[in-house]
C-alpha cells in the first residue's frame, strides 16, 4: 500500500487537487492497480537477456525542419484560430499569472 | 429494411445509380438519431448542417465525382478534429473548445465528399473499455440498452450499430475500437501503427495512439480505411503502404491455445470455434501457436499508457484552452482546473503514471515495461512469421451490463486480447462472429485477427471468409 503522503506528493506533481476522500479512494486504487501491473518487474527480467537499453528494432528519431508554416500548409494561417481559444487573452497575447512575486 | 441499413459498398452503388441521393441517405440517418439518440446517448453533437453537407456531396456528384465515399453519412469520435466544430474527448476541460484545424483523416474524407453526421460519446480522452467514463453520460448498446456498447469509441460503435450513421472514425489504444466493434455486431480496424495519420486526433498514449475504423462490413471498414491511410508530413510516425515487405500468403492461422484457456465465455468460445472451422472450410490450416510472454500484456499496458497519459496530457492546464479556474496560486489554477475538468478515470491515470515515472520507480515499473514490450514484440512477429494471421476471441464476454464492471481493474480485462496489438503495433481486426444469449437477448461478439506490420491486407481477405453482415 502506498502512503497517504506519496498519494499527496503526486497530486502536487501531476497539479491535481484532490479532496481528502479522493485521496484515500486513489491511495487504494493505485496499490491495487501496482500490486497488478508489478507482474512486470518480477517477470520480465526473467529467461530473457532484453533489457530496457536493448535497441527498438523498429524504432528512429525522425526531425521535421524547423521551418514557419508555407502557404498551402494545412496548418497556415491558423493563428487567429489558435489564439481565440485562449480562454484568457489581451489582443494577441496569453493572459498568465505573475511568475515572479515577492514571497508572501 | 430503410436506407441507413445499407452497408456503405450498397448505398454507394445506389447512389451512383441515381436511385438515392446522398440527402436521402443523411435523412434517413438523422431518422434514426430523432428515434434513438435520446436513449443510446451516442452522438454528443448531431450537426446542424448535415442536409447542405448531402446537398453540397450531391451537387459533386452531379458534376462527374464518384469516390465510393461520397456523400456517404460517418460518424466522428469526438476526439477529431473538424474545423469550426466543438471537439471535447467527452471531457469538461475542453469545455467550448472550437477546433481550429482539421485532422488529416477529417481531410481526406472532405475531399472523398463524406458527410459527417456528427461528433460522437467516447470514455473521457479514449481512457476505457465500457464508455462510461464519459462526462456526458455512459452510451447503451443498441442491442440490448441495459449493457454498455464498449469502449472508448462507443458513441460511434452504437451510431452504426443503430443505422445512425452507415460507417465511423474512433481511435485505439487498447481495442477502443475493436472491442466496441465486438459488443456491437461490427466490423472494427487497427491499422500498423503508423498506417493512418494522427494529425489533429487527440493524443492519449502516443506510442499506442492509432486512428480506426468502424463498418458493418469488412468492405465498409477496408474502404474507409484505404481513403485515410498514408504517411503525413504532420505525423512524423505515420508511413506509406509499402513501409514493411510484403509478407507470403501461407493460408494458416494461429491460435494462442494457452492464452484463451481460462477466462473465456463457454458461448464466445463456441462461436470462436465455430468460426475457425469456416475457415478450415476456405482452405486455412488452423495451427496452434505460442506466445508465452502474452499474459504480461495488461501488466505492460497499465504501466506505459499511465506514464504517457501523465505527459500527454499535461497541456491540458487551463491556460491554453478549455476550462480555466483560478486559484489562490499559479499550482492551484492548473490542480484546480485540471481537478474539475477531468473525470475520476483520467485523474487516477495520471496520479499511477507520474508514481510509474517517478525516481525511485522508473527502472521497476517504466523501464520493466519497456523491455517487456519488446519482447513481446519479438514474440509476436515471430510467430506471425509461420502464419497469416493469430485469431482469438476479440473480448473474453459479450458487452457487461452497464455498472457491472465497477471496479477499474476488472473494466482493464476487457481488453486482455486486445491490447497486444497495439504494444506490438500489428494491425488487427475485430469481425462479428454470431452472438450469445444473455436473457433472451442476442449479444454480438467478436473474433480478433492480427497479421504481420504492414499486413492488413490478410486481416481483410480473412475477415470476409467470416465477415456476415449483422445488420
Amino acid at each position: 500500500m502506498i502512503s497517504r503522503e506519496e498519494v499527496d506528493t503526486l497530486a502536487e506533481l501531476a497539479r491535481l487537487k484532490l479532496t481528502d476522500e479522493e485521496a484515500s479512494g486513489l491511495q487504494k486504487d493505485i496499490s491495487n492497480i501496482l500490486d497488478y501491473v508489478g507482474q512486470v518487474s518480477m517477470q520480465s527480467g526473467q529467461g530473457s537477456t532484453l533489457t530496457q537499453d536493448s535497441p527498438r528494432s523498429n524504432l528512429r528519431n525522425v526531425m521535421r525542419a524547423d521551418l514557419p508554416r508555407a502557404d498551402g500548409d494545412p496548418l497556415a494561417g491558423k493563428r487567429e484560430a489558435l489564439l481565440a481559444a485562449l480562454p484568457k487573452r489581451e489582443g494577441d497575447y496569453a493572459v498568465v499569472r505573475k511568475i515572479i512575486q515577492k514571497d508572501e | 429494411m430503410g436506407i441507413s441499413e445499407l452497408s456503405i459498398t450498397e448505398a454507394s452503388k445506389k447512389l451512383q445509380a441515381g436511385e438515392i441521393t446522398a440527402v436521402d441517405l443523411a435523412r434517413a440517418c438523422l431518422e434514426e438519431i430523432k428515434k434513438k439518440n435520446k436513449s443510446l446517448n451516442a452522438y454528443l453533437e448531431v450537426f446542424n448542417d448535415v442536409l447542405e453537407q448531402a446537398r453540397v456531396a450531391d451537387e459533386r456528384r452531379a458534376k462527374g465525382e464518384s469516390h465510393p465515399l461520397l456523400g456517404i453519412p460517418l460518424a466522428i469520435k469526438d476526439n477529431i478534429l473538424i474545423e469550426g466544430r466543438h471537439a471535447s474527448a467527452a471531457s469538461k476541460i475542453l469545455e467550448g473548445y472550437v477546433a481550429s484545424y482539421d485532422a488529416t483523416v477529417i481531410k481526406k474524407l472532405k475531399e472523398a465528399g463524406a458527410v459527417f453526421m456528427g461528433r460522437t460519446n467516447m470514455d473521457e480522452f479514449a481512457m476505457g473499455g465500457s464508455n462510461e467514463n464519459s462526462a456526458f453520460g455512459p452510451v447503451k448498446n443498441p442491442h440490448d440498452e441495459s449493457r454498455v456498447p464498449g469502449g472508448s469509441s462507443g458513441g460511434s460503435a452504437a451510431a452504426v450499430a443503430s443505422h445512425m450513421a452507415l460507417g465511423a472514425l474512433g481511435t485505439e489504444t487498447g481495442g477502443s475500437v475493436r472491442e466496441p466493434a465486438s459488443f456491437c455486431g461490427l466490423v472494427g480496424v487497427k491499422p500498423t501503427y503508423g498506417g493512418i495519420s494522427r494529425s489533429g486526433i487527440m493524443a492519449m498514449a502516443a506510442s499506442l495512439n492509432q486512428c480506426g475504423v468502424f463498418g458493418k462490413t469488412v468492405e465498409d471498414a477496408e474502404l474507409i480505411y484505404e481513403t485515410i491511410r498514408g504517411k503525413d508530413p504532420l505525423d512524423s510516425q505515420s508511413i506509406d503502404p509499402g513501409f514493411y515487405p510484403e509478407p507470403q500468403v501461407k493460408k494458416k492461422i494461429g491460435v494462442p491455445r494457452a492464452l484463451i484457456a481460462q477466462g473465456v465465455d463457454a458461448g464466445v468460445l463456441e462461436r470462436f470455434e465455430q468460426a475457425l472451422s469456416t475457415l478450415r472450410g476456405s482452405g486455412y490450416e488452423v495451427v496452434d501457436v505460442e506466445l508465452p510472454s502474452a499474459p504480461l500484456t495488461l501488466p505492460i499496458y497499465y504501466v506505459i499508457v499511465p506514464a504517457e497519459v501523465s505527459t500527454d496530457l499535461a497541456r491540458f492546464d487551463g491556460v491554453r484552452y478549455g476550462l480555466s479556474h483560478k486559484g489562490a496560486s499559479q499550482w492551484e489554477d492548473y490542480a484546480i482546473s485540471r481537478a474539475e475538468g477531468f473525470g475520476p478515470e483520467v485523474r487516477r491515470r495520471i496520479m499511477l503514471g507520474t508514481y510509474v515515472l517517478s525516481s525511485g520507480y522508473y527502472d521497476a515499473y517504466y523501464g520493466k515495461a519497456i523491455a517487456a514490450r519488446e519482447l513481446l514484440t519479438r514474440e509476436v512477429s515471430k510467430v506471425l512469421e509461420t502464419v497469416d494471421a493469430i485469431a482469438t476471441p476479440t473480448a473474453p464476454s459479450p458487452a457487461p451490463k452497464l455498472g457491472e464492471k465497477s471496479d477499474p481493474l476488472s473494466v482493464y480485462l476487457l481488453d486482455i486480447f486486445t491490447a497486444t496489438a497495439n504494444l506490438t503495433l500489428h494491425p488487427a481486426i475485430s469481425v462479428p462472429m454470431g452472438t450469445v444469449e444473455r436473457e433472451g437477448k442476442h449479444l454480438p461478439v467478436g473474433i480478433q485477427f492480427t497479421a504481420a506490420h504492414g499486413d492488413e491486407e490478410a486481416l481483410f481477405n480473412i475477415g470476409k471468409q467470416i465477415g456476415g453482415n449483422m445488420h
